[in-house]
């Protein structure tokens, strides 16, 4: 479970996040929602332990992120929404290194690779640098090496950004597949198709504060019936 | 031409605009215009002397231009020096080239906006040296106001054909040999190319230098023909110094025009080479090459390995592979010690060899004290060290959310910069030992210190871009370029070997080798323990800031 309890995130003349809390349930995929500046990135990077947290707490299965760092960070597999990252690493070695800070077995890591990258398309291409790689490229690689180490809760922010149909398939099907075996899928996106086919849960979030939780059918509820998504999330999202 | 002037306004804004730098950085700035006084009024004094001298002595035959001669060719191997790395960075590494591609520019208009910044750099060490000597030489030779004319348009013009010849140059190699298929590799090895071509130079004149003086009295009694020796390759700097020798005769005047039309000239093949050849050169260039991965290769490539040593591994490939960190900090460390030892090697009687004779017949503790300091010096800062953190650019935040232990990430980024500093260390001890010929025991010991003084210079630059990194970076360059830091770590260095220096010479009772010794080992280990406690220190509080 992912408890995020009255966080608080302020820079320099902006609070970016004020007063959030949330409670992930395991076994869900959560959609979290919200335009442009409203807070999504600042609070995935507080679950990742990437920012430090002004006020409030987060823990991850009981382990809170700034106590007890490496524990709580050994639960989480992150996608971070830019995927130019260990561009000068060749493929391999990028899921390598993943694999030897994850401390992954190495029967497990040479058969999970090898199926990892075979199912993405990206087997052939790893032994080039990351950096010779397309977008999509880059985005496999690295949702590779987040499922490679198996971890109880997958943050991931956009993961669905630059990936070909056929991937973005597979990578859906992965997360229903992770939440059905009572793990938690956590990820942020714009597009809110995506959401109306996947998410057992959302949160909206605008300028730092949760509009909307609750599920699907709670939300439509919530509003008029026959209002579709997107003005589901223009009217939440308007006046914030 | 007023989009030329536009593009030329917009690049060296971009380039030269202080937004984005940290007080410290500014306050730095002041620092070192404030010790360039002394050093400029240094310079100057050295300039004053070595013109008088040589006026006095080459007047008597009327050779006195030879001083312009010497001057203008020194000028120009100082410009295709400096213009080499510049021009290479600008035309071909500084990956901004594709946001102005797309836009409705023609490649002449394009390269000239490149060229505006490493042009410009030039005239810093073009007024710091041609200028001043020109009025130096001057006032010596009571010259009148037509000279000082013709030494001001002469100064503004003397860049152009060096830099024309080197930005030439480099856009006909980038564009017909074909080293520019895979970008990295292409600035490896350009990168390089000025290095070697610094040493070439060294060796090139070092070799020279014997040999000459047959002839040499009958060209001193003809005119111009000690100058016409020494500018022989040097159309331009004939020109500019019969110029100036006699600026009022009709001689001087056309050879003045001479200078100028050579240099419109160059300014206009400048402008026909980038059309014809600059988007060729530069668009040639790919990311890198693509291979196939071979199935029997997986086992072997994902061996299992302690964290530490994958950290490590990562930190060197991407000093390796990336051409900006291979050439500024590889190379660069690697330089001095190389150069070192090739001076040593060629030269078997220069200056060089002289001082090692001197340290043969010097006590044991002075050696070392010698050798210390000279290690200090020739080590210097270490780019790998002050780059620690700021390497890593915008992705940083890997560190923070990687189950990684901060200590052990900072522990791999000091040991590669140890490792690197340990690297030019063997090359130089090989230099001490062999050809120093001092005796072992010295050498254990100035070996031993030098290698705990290269953790302590490794802790000092991370220690420094610790506190000040500069992450948010586009082009690797700017982890080098337009920072304080390299100068900071050098004052830290100063102070703290300085101090141990001073006390091992000023000292009476460490005129002895085994006292002098022990008190190394004190003094530097205490260094290292407070250099330690502190790196654990800031690294607890501050990691997981650094943003």
């Amino acid at each position: 479970m992912i408890e995020i309890n009255r966080i608080t995130k302020t820079f320099p003349g902006k609070t970016a996040v004020k007063d959030l809390s949330l409670t992930i349930p395991d076994g869900k995929i959560f959609g979290f929602l919200g335009p442009n500046g409203a807070g999504k990135s600042t609070t995935i990077k507080m679950m990742t332990g990437i920012l430090p947290i002004d006020e409030g707490s987060i823990t991850m299965n009981g382990k809170d992120i700034s106590k007890e760092v490496l524990a709580a960070k050994q639960m989480i597999g992150y996608v971070p929404d830019r995927s130019d990252i260990f561009l000068r690493l060749k493929g391999i070695e990028y899921l390598n290194f993943i694999a030897d800070v994850y401390d992954v077995p190495q029967e497990v890591r040479e058969t999970k690779i090898s199926e990892l990258t075979k199912q993405f398309g990206i087997y052939e291409a790893l032994d080039d640098h990351i950096q010779t790689y397309s977008h999509g490229m880059k985005q496999k690689i690295v949702v590779s090496g987040v499922l490679l180490h198996d971890p109880d809760i997958w943050i991931l922010d956009e993961p669905l950004t630059g990936l070909d149909p056929k991937s973005s398939y597979m990578l859906k099907e992965m997360m229903r597949d992770h939440a059905a075996k009572g793990k938690i899928v956590f990820f942020s996106t714009h597009v809110l198709e995506v959401v109306e086919q996947l998410c057992d849960e959302v949160a909206i979030i605008n300028q730092g504060h949760v509009q909307f939780q609750g599920n699907m059918k709670e939300m439509k509820q919530q509003f008029q019936e026959d209002q579709n998504l997107e003005q589901l999330f223009l009217e939440l999202t308007q006046n914030g | 031409m007023a989009k030329t002037w536009l593009l030329i306004k917009t690049m060296v804004k971009m380039q030269l605009s202080t937004a984005g730098k940290s007080d410290l950085e500014k306050a730095g700035y002041g620092c070192l215009v404030l010790f360039a006084i002394p050093l400029g009024l240094l310079l100057l004094s050295i300039l004053n002397s070595m013109i008088d001298t040589l006026y006095t002595s080459l007047a008597p035959t009327g050779n006195e231009n030879v001083i312009l001669g010497l001057l203008f060719v020194m000028m120009t191997f100082i410009f295709l020096f400096v213009s080499l790395s510049t021009v290479l960075s600008s035309f071909y590494f500084a990956e901004d080239v594709e946001s102005f591609i797309p836009l409705p520019f023609q490649p002449y208009q394009i390269v000239m906006g490149k060229a505006a910044v490493p042009f410009l750099s030039l005239y810093g060490v073009n007024t710091l040296v041609l200028l001043p000597s020109l009025i130096i030489y001057g006032i010596h030779s009571a010259s009148g106001p037509v000279y000082y004319i013709f030494s001001l348009v002469l100064w503004l013009v003397a860049p152009v054909v060096p830099f024309v010849l080197t930005a030439a140059t480099i856009m006909f190699i980038m564009r017909f040999a074909n080293i520019a298929k895979n970008k990295d590799r292409t600035k490896i090895i350009m990168g390089s190319l000025g290095f070697a071509f610094a040493i070439g130079v060294n060796i090139l004149f070092r070799l020279d230098s014997g040999g000459t003086g047959g002839g040499m009295s009958e060209m001193v009694l003809e005119q111009n023909a000690l100058l016409g020796l020494v500018t022989k390759f040097f159309p331009t700097a004939y020109f500019s110094s019969i110029a100036l020798t006699s600026p009022t005769s009709i001689i001087g005047s056309l050879n003045f025009l001479a200078m100028i039309a050579l240099s419109f000239a160059g300014i206009l093949l400048f402008m026909t080479i980038g059309q014809q050849w600059y988007f060729k050169g530069v668009l040639g260039l790919s990311g890198g090459t693509r291979s196939t991965f071979k199935e029997n290769d997986l086992k072997r490539r994902t061996e299992k390995r302690q964290v530490l040593w994958s950290l490590l591994l990562k930190e060197w490939k991407t000093i390796v592979r990336t051409p900006t960190f291979f050439t500024q900090i590889l190379i660069q460390s690697l330089f001095f010690p190389v150069f070192i030892l090739i001076l040593l090697l060629l030269q078997s009687s220069g200056s060089l060899s002289t001082m090692a004779s001197r340290i043969n017949g010097w006590d044991d503790s002075t050696s070392l004290l010698v050798l210390f300091a000279f290690t200090i010096i020739g080590l210097g800062v270490n780019p790998a060290s002050f780059s620690s953190i700021s390497r890593e650019g915008k992705s940083w935040f890997n560190n923070l959310y990687l189950p990684i232990p901060a200590p052990l990430i900072v522990t791999s980024k000091l040991l590669v910069s140890f490792f690197l500093n340990v690297l030019s260390l063997l090359i130089i001890s090989i230099a001490i030992l062999f050809l120093f010929e001092v005796s072992l025991s010295v050498w254990f010991i100035w070996f031993l210190a030098s290698i705990v003084a290269s953790w302590i210079t490794s802790i000092i630059g991370f220690l420094l871009d610790f506190h000040q990194p500069k992450l948010n970076w586009t082009d690797e360059r700017e982890v080098f370029k337009g920072r304080m830091i390299g100068f900071f770590a050098l004052a830290a260095e100063a102070l703290v070997f300085g101090l141990l220096l001073i006390l091992l010479w000023a000292v009476p009772l460490f005129q002895s080798l085994t006292f002098a010794s022990v008190f190394m080992v004190v003094y530097l280990t205490i260094c290292v323990l407070l250099g330690q406690w502190y790196v654990g220190k800031v690294t607890k509080e501050k990691f997981s800031t650094i943003h």
